[in-house]
Order: C-alpha cells, then sequence, then structure tokens
C-alpha cells in the first residue's frame, strides 16, 4: 500500500496510507492530512489512485502545490517524490507491496518526530512569519497599523486621565506600585488586574469583582474595544488607539 | 514579606529521559526553570547549563555589582532585572559556545523562565515556551508569552487559543537559548501583593492540564512542594507525554497593610524575617 507521509524541516507530522478514497490535503483540519501552515488552502489537494497510477491534483489553491519543485495541477506521483506544499512536503511512498501499513522495519535510522522541540532556524522563520503577515487579513498587522491598547478614565479619582497598557500584567489600587493608581481613603491595594495574553487582554478581580459594561465578572473576561470597566468608583473605557 | 518555595521535576509517563533543570537558591530568592531538547543526551546538558549559568551569573552579580551587563536593556530597569535579562544573555553564549565545541551536541537548545525576587518586586527573564504564571486574588495570570510558532500565530489572530492546543506544529519554537549567537530575551517586572503564588513551569505541563486546574490546585494545597506534586501527577495522569517540571514560591502576608500599621505593627516584626536576604536592600 502506498502512504504519504507530512514532513515539517525533516521531521515527520503524520503519514497516513493511500487506499481506495482519496486523501484530502490542506489546512482544514477535517482533511487527512491536515497541514497546519498559512500558505496553504483550506483544501489545497487530493491524492488517489486513478487506473493503478498514484496521481495529485490541485483543488485551485493559492499557493499551488508543487511536485519536486515543478509546479502542478495534476501529475501522476512516483515513488520517492515529494508533495510541496508552503513550508511543508509529503513524501511519497509508492514501493509498497509491503502488506502492514505502518511497518517501519525496512527503514534506516528513525525519522524524528514533530513532537519533539526544535528550534526554527532564523530563514524558515521569517518565511513563515512573512506567510503569516500575507495571509493574515484578520489582523491587525495588515493594516499596517498597531494598535495601542489603552484605558480611558471617565469617572473617578486616578493619577492620570490615561493609560497605555505595555506591561503583561497591568495592577489597578491604592498601591503606589500599581500603574492605575487610585487616590482616596479605603481604596483597595489592589483592586482588579488586566492581563495581556496571546489572544487578548483579561480584565481578573483583584480585592474586588470589577464590572464589565455593567455585569459583574465571574472570572478573567476578554475585553473588546469600547468596553467600559467599573471598579472601586472607577469607570475606564477599554479602546486600542490605532 | 515571608517567601516559601517548593520544585519537582518528573520525567513524565512517554519519555525516558528527563531533559528539564531547576534551580531554587532561596537565600536569593531565585527561581530558575528550563526545558532542554537535542538529541540523545544533548537537552539535559543544555537545560542544566542554562540553570547553572544564570544560578551563577546572579550570585557573582551579588558579590560585586559592578559587573558587566551584557546586550542593551532600558535604563528604566532595575538592577535585578538587568542582572537577571543579562544572565540569560550570557546562559545563550555558554550553550552556543558549547555545540560549537562539540559537534556532537549540534542542534541542542533549552528554553529558560527565571525570576528574582527582590521585597516586593519581581524580576522575570524569560525565553522559550516555559512558563511563568501569578495566582492573585483566586486567578491565574499568565506573565510570559511562548516563543512558539502557534502562539505567535495566536498573537496574530490567525489561529484561535483552542486550534493552537490541537495543532500539530506545538513544539516549533521561534526562540530558544543555543540557537543563536544572540538572543532576545523578555524581561519584565511586577509588583507582589500578598498572598500571590508565583509558578514556573514547563510545557509538560501546561500542555496536559488546564489553568482552570493549576489555579485550583495551587489554591487548594498550601505547600509549595507539594503543590508541584499535585501539578506533576495531574499531568501524568492526562498522559505525562513530555517532562514535567514545577516551581511553586507563596509570598507570605503583607506585614505593611495600612490596617497592620494602624494596630502599632506588631504583625510587622514577625514576619519579615526573610526579607532583604538577598542583601539588595
Amino acid at each position: 500500500m502506498a502512504k504519504l507521509s507530512l514532513m515539517f524541516e525533516n521531521r515527520l507530522v503524520k503519514e497516513v496510507p493511500v487506499g481506495g478514497r482519496p486523501v484530502g490535503i490542506g489546512r482544514s483540519p477535517d482533511n487527512d492530512l491536515p497541514v497546519d501552515n498559512l500558505a496553504v488552502s483550506n483544501y489545497h489537494a487530493r491524492v488517489y489512485f486513478e487506473a493503478g497510477r498514484l496521481v495529485v491534483e490541485d483543488l485551485a489553491s493559492l499557493n499551488g502545490t508543487f511536485v519536486n519543485d515543478l509546479r502542478v495541477e495534476r501529475a501522476t506521483l512516483h515513488d520517492g517524490d515529494s508533495i510541496w506544499i508552503g513550508k511543508h512536503h509529503i513524501k511519497v511512498d509508492a514501493s509498497g507491496d509491503t502488506t502492514a501499513f505502518g511497518d517501519t522495519g525496512k527503514k534506516g535510522p528513525a525519522t524524528p518526530r514533530i513532537n519533539e522541540t526544535m528550534v526554527l532556524d532564523t530563514k524558515a522563520r521569517r518565511e513563515m512569519l512573512q506567510q503569516a503577515a500575507a495571509m493574515g487579513e484578520r489582523t491587525q498587522f495588515a493594516a499596517g497599523r498597531i494598535k495601542v491598547p489603552t484605558l480611558v478614565i471617565l469617572g473617578g479619582n486616578t493619577d492620570q486621565k490615561e493609560y497605555v497598557l505595555t506591561n503583561k500584567l497591568t495592577v489597578i489600587g491604592k498601591s503606589k506600585m500599581a500603574t492605575v493608581r487610585l487616590k482616596g481613603w479605603f481604596k483597595p491595594q489592589l483592586a482588579a488586574q488586566i492581563n495581556q495574553r496571546d489572544d487578548g487582554y483579561y480584565v481578573g478581580p483583584g480585592d474586588k469583582i470589577p464590572k464589565v459594561n455593567g455585569a459583574p465578572i465571574t472570572g478573567p473576561k476578554k475585553l473588546n474595544d469600547g468596553d467600559v470597566i467599573e471598579v472601586s468608583g472607577l469607570r475606564m473605557n477599554f479602546i486600542f488607539r490605532e | 514579606m515571608q517567601i516559601v518555595s517548593g520544585g519537582v521535576t518528573n520525567v513524565g509517563r512517554v519519555r525516558t529521559n528527563n531533559e528539564d533543570s531547576f534551580r531554587i537558591v532561596d537565600s536569593m530568592n531565585l527561581y530558575i526553570l528550563s526545558d532542554g531538547m537535542g538529541g540523545e543526551a544533548h537537552g539535559e546538558i543544555a537545560s542544566a547549563l542554562a540553570v547553572e549559568v544564570v544560578a551563577k551569573h546572579c550570585a557573582e552579580t551579588e558579590v560585586d555589582p559592578a559587573m558587566t551587563i551584557f546586550a542593551d536593556m532600558p535604563s528604566a530597569w532595575s538592577e535585578k532585572t538587568r542582572r537577571l535579562s543579562s544572565a540569560v544573555h550570557l546562559a545563550n553564549k555558554s550553550i552556543f559556545d558549547s555545540a560549537q565545541k562539540h559537534p556532537e551536541q549540534r542542534g541542542m537548545g533549552a528554553t529558560i523562565t527565571a525570576a528574582w525576587i527582590d521585597g516586593t518586586r519581581l524580576s522575570i527573564a524569560h525565553v522559550g515556551d516555559s512558563r511563568a504564571y501569578l495566582l492573585r486574588s483566586g486567578s491565574l495570570q499568565q506573565l510570559t508569552s511562548d516563543h512558539s510558532l502557534v502562539a505567535e500565530q495566536v498573537r496574530r489572530g490567525i489561529l484561535t487559543p483552542a486550534e493552537a492546543e490541537r495543532s500539530d506544529m506545538q513544539s516549533v519554537l521561534l526562540r530558544a537559548l543555543g540557537a543563536h549567537p544572540d538572543i532576545e530575551v523578555d524581561s519584565e517586572e511586577h509588583t507582589l501583593f500578598s498572598s500571590d503564588v508565583l509558578l514556573l513551569c514547563s510545557d509538560g505541563l501546561t500542555r496536559m492540564i488546564t489553568e482552570p486546574e493549576i489555579a485550583g490546585t495551587l489554591q487548594a494545597e498550601p505547600d509549595p512542594t507539594k503543590a508541584c506534586e499535585r501539578l506533576i501527577e495531574l499531568a501524568n495522569e492526562q498522559g505525562g507525554a513530555d517532562n514535567v517540571t514545577a516551581i511553586v514560591v507563596r509570598i507570605g502576608e503583607e506585614p505593611k497593610s495600612w490596617f497592620s500599621w494602624l494596630r502599632g505593627g506588631q504583625k510587622q516584626k514577625k514576619t519579615t524575617a526573610k526579607i532583604g536576604s538577598a542583601g539588595g536592600k
């Protein structure tokens, strides 16, 4: 039985056999070989048997399917060919009259697997991040403008009227080390805190439970542009400034 | 401010060798964790070297504050933050140099997450995908960003956090110690509050168990070492696919609260025994 091995930088990500039905390749997770890479279309290509020959067919992908450096729309595959899709490649093993799939006994040294930690070299890293930037119309980077998370004070007694959130953790409270410093007697040292995570900013409780848009939070709450946060007599607007 | 700490490392349920290293220097309130990578025993060499170099450099700067600081750093940072960051630069160079000298070590590398507490100030220096968390007022705050491909994609809005957790590419790092002669180190300072709990951990923990599970365990188990053991147990129950290491640091009650000052500060004396034991103040 023929098999396809999805490789990234000479590491094995996944192996699948090619049997009666086509093997789907693409970024969408419902593919037989999901390729987690931005240069890859959701349904990028497929590989199947036709008249006893193994065939790869590009599914009108944006960035193309390459067999050994040649861009193809449809091509017959031979043992040892490589299908290139973005930074990934798929090794074609069509040698297989060998019965049981998964029999790696004939192979030499084991291919390292992707679940071993690896570091991208500078070139690969730059290429992948460029792809990310090029593909990411949804991202803030695409517009070419960096959005700066800012707290604008709407009401209450603080040391500034506006705060740009630059730290992973912003403390709101009376403590002299707090970023947003509350003034006045009986204000808590630590009223609330805002944590920068990979996917955005989250407000969490301190000694008090803050409200977001009027509703008390029940745990760390992701902030959206324009949200109003209230805590300890302070009202502020969370916005992304361009 | 009284500080108690504990650390535990475990090989996990799948791997046969442990490439994680950690070091707790209680006398300096210094905590260092590293996760190594590379063939054969080289991941262990890299992480051990990282931890050793950072601990040694920080200790030396305590004795000789005039020691050179490597790389450019914002002058707004405290001395300790700059020292810690400098130590991480040095660790990078040591691992890189060792791999240059010993061809069989080529490709070895390590993550590092280091924390240094001076009074109420917490300094963090970080490279890779090990993490520092702060449990405060019941919520877990992440103090470090993973330098991994999937985390970068989440930051750019291309993957959701849930998609990142399912990705095959989770082990691909964009930054690690030892890969290049120069490295960008993430450093930050935070103010500690009473009852804060600091957690440093390798990805063997965070890939196996959820943040609510981590927060719950840290809240339920007051003893730092037992909390680490429990976290590791949970990770291993979930499969223990990788080495697991955790350091837990618990900050005691704040002696200088407004009310205790009003009451005449009797509470203050009892709890200040360990303040400034690092000699910083």
